[in-house]
């Protein structure tokens, strides 16, 4: 009867494996010595890709492409989030369920739709679409999952807090600034760094209103017909590397300081 | 200490001030509602007065109230909407059999690693989606290793069976992408429940399976609703495992809806198919949340 | 800190409510309320949940605002303005310490809104923690103290700013028993120390009794009674304020003179100051620690005399608590001292006798 216990373990450690199983075959695949153009059969083990990395220019513009949008979108939608889950949260208003289901839908649409109906937009007002496009339309769908990140940690917070900072002679602005705000700064990052993802790794809104300038992922499905570069396993893997390294940073560092000030 | 009784008269400041501290909560809403109204509202409506249009790129769109265009979706493209809700559809109900008990393993058997073990469910997500889906392109190539197994075990029926551009392919794809917006909800709504009341149970002679039926199945009924919902509103739409892991023959609506707007440029036939895989969804959705009675959900 | 009383003196009073209302949108919390609060008093206002206690402490605070009426704080009107124009501070139910903010930093907080320079901000919070005895914690963070030190660290941030009232939302309801003790001795102590008007809510009848000069029990909105511990204890003078002050033994009767004819028959007595300006239908009251037990026929016991059964006793170690029924009266509560050994038991016929003086009248 005992092993029945082990099951949802090892199932456990089967499920995860399977998430990083394509992980881990890009990676595989940036050192892969591929002949011609298409890279998906393992020929053999090389280090050259890694070394001139660049060697597509269309990879690295597109990153970078990817990279200045993702930190524009996520920073206004964060900011607009922000302001709604204070509002939904500390103030009972009328319309207040309106909005709740108002903010529920960007969620629920699927991004074919999503991305349609912008085009939609821009077409009948002859808006040219292209970086500003983007950026529209990614701040539109980060805009709710910030409201939800951010509201979640609003409400543990105590309400009176920000009375007793009036209490103590702090207006209005101050106690947003010394109280509420420092309070309600993790899930702000939180929600920015969930935006950010969200952005870099978006396509199929992104197809719809890019035109002719290309992210990342616009970029390798493009590419995918006629050949995909493994410079782009590279920078994937690259991506991945960084931000793994980044988040372990912040986290030792988050440790450190909270014991720091025991 | 006494107690004086003159009546005194409404206090203005007070009243004024009163009526300041009402608007604040609409003035922190503007510019966000403001945003959503302009990009996502007007743009669906504008979805819908395109949908009614008829024209080409070259001469022009009018406003003629084409209501066939709606119905070309059931006609013509009939295939294509059944295999969006199918898939949709069986992608979830296998996410939610894989994602249930994924979400279990971490709530209840996670201790101090649950964090890490959320943090490594949703670390694949630091490498772009389409890389990943084209890293299963590689892995269930005609002739690769997974292929060859299921040949030898004798899974697949003889030497041409194939997994890519097979539906299966395309729901395997769904389910890979989508398992984490399944587990994550589950594994929320499993965390809040209180371990004593399993404890409860047990002490009032329910076995473990009955104690799972009756206390944690419904407790965590919440957390199954939103991640199916996470789930099937987005697979539905999809069209990258389709068209990656597919073949034409897979085609979905988010397929037809693409080539339409972005190759063959037919605005109004690709902003009516558009339109009614939104409406199908919204009215699966609201069925499904009425009918498992979670309003609370939403609003 | 200062030593000795800041009393103003000069005879205005350091809170005064007028005709204050507060109404929801489903239902008034405060109903014409009229109150002053003489300067550097101990003042609590009690009463049981959603009587508007709170409500009304908040509104002196700040944090509502009243639908009509006037408040001022030594003479000023301040009705309208923002708690943070208002020279008084609260202490909270939660603390609310800032939790991101070391001690130090928590209790200087007023300080710098209010512009005071670093050399002054350091004495004051350092003289403060030494009044509240933490001192020595000021590096570290509210998490890491004790639910009393928190509570402490708020008393002493709102201090601090030299308030001219400190008003107090029932700051030690989450205290343990003993430890509650101890605050309600300690924050005493402070306010005579410092001699600031403190206006402490809470519900809890021994609390207020304990630490008030001068307590206002409330109810639905209203003061119904006010006064000093001693008075509205001895003399409740409605139905409300004597059960909710302990158990009151109310008997109905109807009153002639100095006398009440009790339901039932006996005739028991009141001083002429309790019976002054009343006749006919009444209720009296008396409190179970003035009734003394006899054994029938019993001639030393006092004048007013009850018959009845013992029906309960339970021995609490400091006193016995009996109950008696009376057959036309019902039960009463009785609270003997266990000054000697003499106990009555179960179903035992007592008398239950107390002086004329114990007597008082409630309105109907």
């Amino acid at each position: 009867m005992r092993w029945r216990r082990a099951l949802l373990p090892i199932y456990l450690m089967a499920a995860l494996t399977y998430m990083f199983i394509p992980v881990m075959v890009v990676i595989a695949f940036s050192f892969n010595d591929n002949q011609g153009r298409f890279n998906v059969v393992w020929q053999g083990f090389t280090l050259k890709h890694w070394l001139d990395p660049f060697a597509d220019p269309g990879i690295i513009e597109a990153l970078g492409v990817s990279l200045v949008i993702a930190m524009l979108a996520a920073a206004v939608a964060t900011v607009l989030g922000t302001l709604i889950a204070l509002a939904l949260a500390r103030y009972n208003f009328k319309g207040r369920s309106a909005t709740n289901v108002l903010l529920f839908f960007p969620m629920a649409t699927p991004e074919v739709v999503m991305g349609s109906s912008l085009l939609g937009l821009f077409v009948a007002l002859r808006v040219g679409t292209g970086f500003l496009t983007v950026l529209l339309a990614h701040v539109l769908f980060i805009i709710s999952y910030a409201v939800a990140t951010v509201r979640a940690r609003i409400v543990g917070f105590d309400r009176h807090l920000e009375e007793a900072a009036m209490d103590l002679y702090a207006n209005e602005w101050d106690t947003f600034r010394r109280v509420t705000l420092p309070m309600i700064m993790p899930g702000v990052f939180a929600a920015f760094l969930l935006g950010f993802a969200l952005s870099v790794d978006d396509f199929i809104v992104t197809n719809f209103t890019s035109g002719s300038i290309q992210t990342f992922p616009v970029y390798v499905w493009g590419a995918a017909r006629r050949g995909i570069p493994p410079q782009v396993n590279v920078v994937g893997t690259a991506l991945f590397i960084i931000t793994v390294s980044a988040m372990l940073f912040f986290l030792r560092w988050q440790r450190r300081s909270a014991l720091k000030k025991a | 200490m006494t107690a004086i009784a003159a009546p005194t008269p409404v206090n203005p400041i007070a009243l004024a001030a009163a009526r300041r501290r009402r608007r604040v909560p609409y003035l922190l809403l503007l510019p966000g509602l403001l945003y959503l109204f302009v990009f996502y509202l007007i743009p669906l409506i504008s979805l819908g007065r395109m949908a009614l249009q008829s024209g080409n790129l070259q001469a022009g769109y009018e406003l003629t109230w084409e209501w066939e265009n709606f119905l070309q979706v059931f006609t013509t493209y009939r295939p294509q909407l059944l295999r969006s809700l199918g898939y949709s559809i069986g992608a979830t109900l296998i996410t939610l059999a894989l994602g249930y008990p994924l979400a279990y393993a971490i709530a209840f058997r996670g201790g101090r690693w649950k964090n890490l073990l959320l943090v490594l469910l949703l670390m694949p997500f630091l490498v772009p989606f389409l890389l990943r889906t084209l890293a299963w392109r590689i892995i269930l190539a005609d002739q690769g290793l997974v292929v060859e197994t299921l040949k030898t075990i004798g899974f697949l029926p003889d030497a041409n069976g194939r997994l890519l551009a097979t539906g299966w392919a395309v729901i395997a794809g769904l389910v890979y992408a989508f398992l984490p917006f399944m587990t994550l909800p589950i594994y929320v709504a499993l965390e809040k429940i209180d371990r004593s009341l399993l404890e409860a149970s047990g002490d009032l002679y329910a076995t473990p399976a009955t104690a799972f039926f009756k206390v944690t199945w419904p407790l965590s009924l919440t957390g199954v609703i939103s991640g199916t919902l996470l789930t099937a509103i987005p697979a539905a739409g999809d069209y990258i495992n389709s068209q990656l892991l597919g073949s034409p023959a897979q085609t979905m609506m988010g397929n037809v809806v693409e080539s339409k707007f972005l190759s063959i440029i037919d605005y109004p036939s690709a902003a009516s198919i558009s339109l009614t895989l939104m409406l199908a969804i919204v009215v699966a959705v609201v069925l499904y949340v009425r009918s498992v009675g979670s309003e609370e959900l939403i609003a | 800190m200062r030593p000795g009383p800041v009393t103003t003196n000069d005879g205005v009073p350091a809170v005064e409510l007028d005709s204050i209302t507060k109404r929801f949108v489903d239902f008034t919390a405060v109903e014409d309320l009229n109150l002053q609060i003489d300067d550097g008093h101990f003042f609590a206002l009690l009463g049981p949940s959603g009587c508007g206690k709170t409500t009304t402490l908040r509104m002196i605070g700040g944090f509502e605002e009243p639908t009509s009426g006037v408040i001022r704080l030594h003479g000023e009107d301040v009705t309208g303005l923002k708690p943070y124009r208002r020279p008084v501070n609260t202490v909270f139910q939660s603390y609310a310490l800032f939790p991101h903010l070391t001690i130090f930093e928590n209790i200087a907080f007023g300080l710098r809104r209010q512009g005071v320079d670093d050399a002054d901000v350091t004495k004051r919070v350092g003289d403060v923690l030494e009044l509240v005895q933490l001192t020595g914690r000021d590096r570290q963070r509210p998490r890491q103290l004790s639910g009393g030190q928190q509570q402490r660290v708020a008393v002493a941030r709102a201090l601090v700013n030299h308030p001219r009232v400190l008003l107090l939302d029932e700051p030690l309801g989450a205290l343990d028993l003993k430890l509650r003790k101890e605050m309600q001795i300690e924050l005493k102590r402070i306010q005579q120390e410092v001699g600031v008007t403190f206006i402490h809510v809470t519900h809890d009848q021994e609390e207020a009794m304990t630490m008030a000069d001068t307590i206002a029990v409330m109810h639905g909105g209203r003061i119904e009674r006010m006064g000093r511990p001693t008075e509205i204890y001895e003399d409740p003078k409605t139905e409300f304020v004597a059960g909710f002050l302990g158990a009151s033994n109310l008997m109905g009767g109807r009153l002639e003179g100095n006398r009440v004819g009790l339901v039932g028959g006996t005739v028991v007595h009141l001083t002429t100051a309790a019976a002054a300006n009343q006749a006919g239908a009444v209720n009296i009251g008396v409190r179970p620690e003035k009734i003394r037990l006899h054994a029938p026929n019993d001639e030393t016991a006092a004048p007013n005399r009850l018959a009845g059964k013992v029906t309960d006793a339970s021995f609490i170690g400091v006193s016995t608590h009996y109950r008696i029924m009376n057959p036309d009266l019902g039960e009463l509560a009785v609270v003997v001292q266990n000054l000697d050994d003499r106990r009555f038991a179960l179903g035992e016929d007592v008398v239950a006798a107390w002086q004329p003086e114990h007597t008082f009248v409630v309105s109907q």
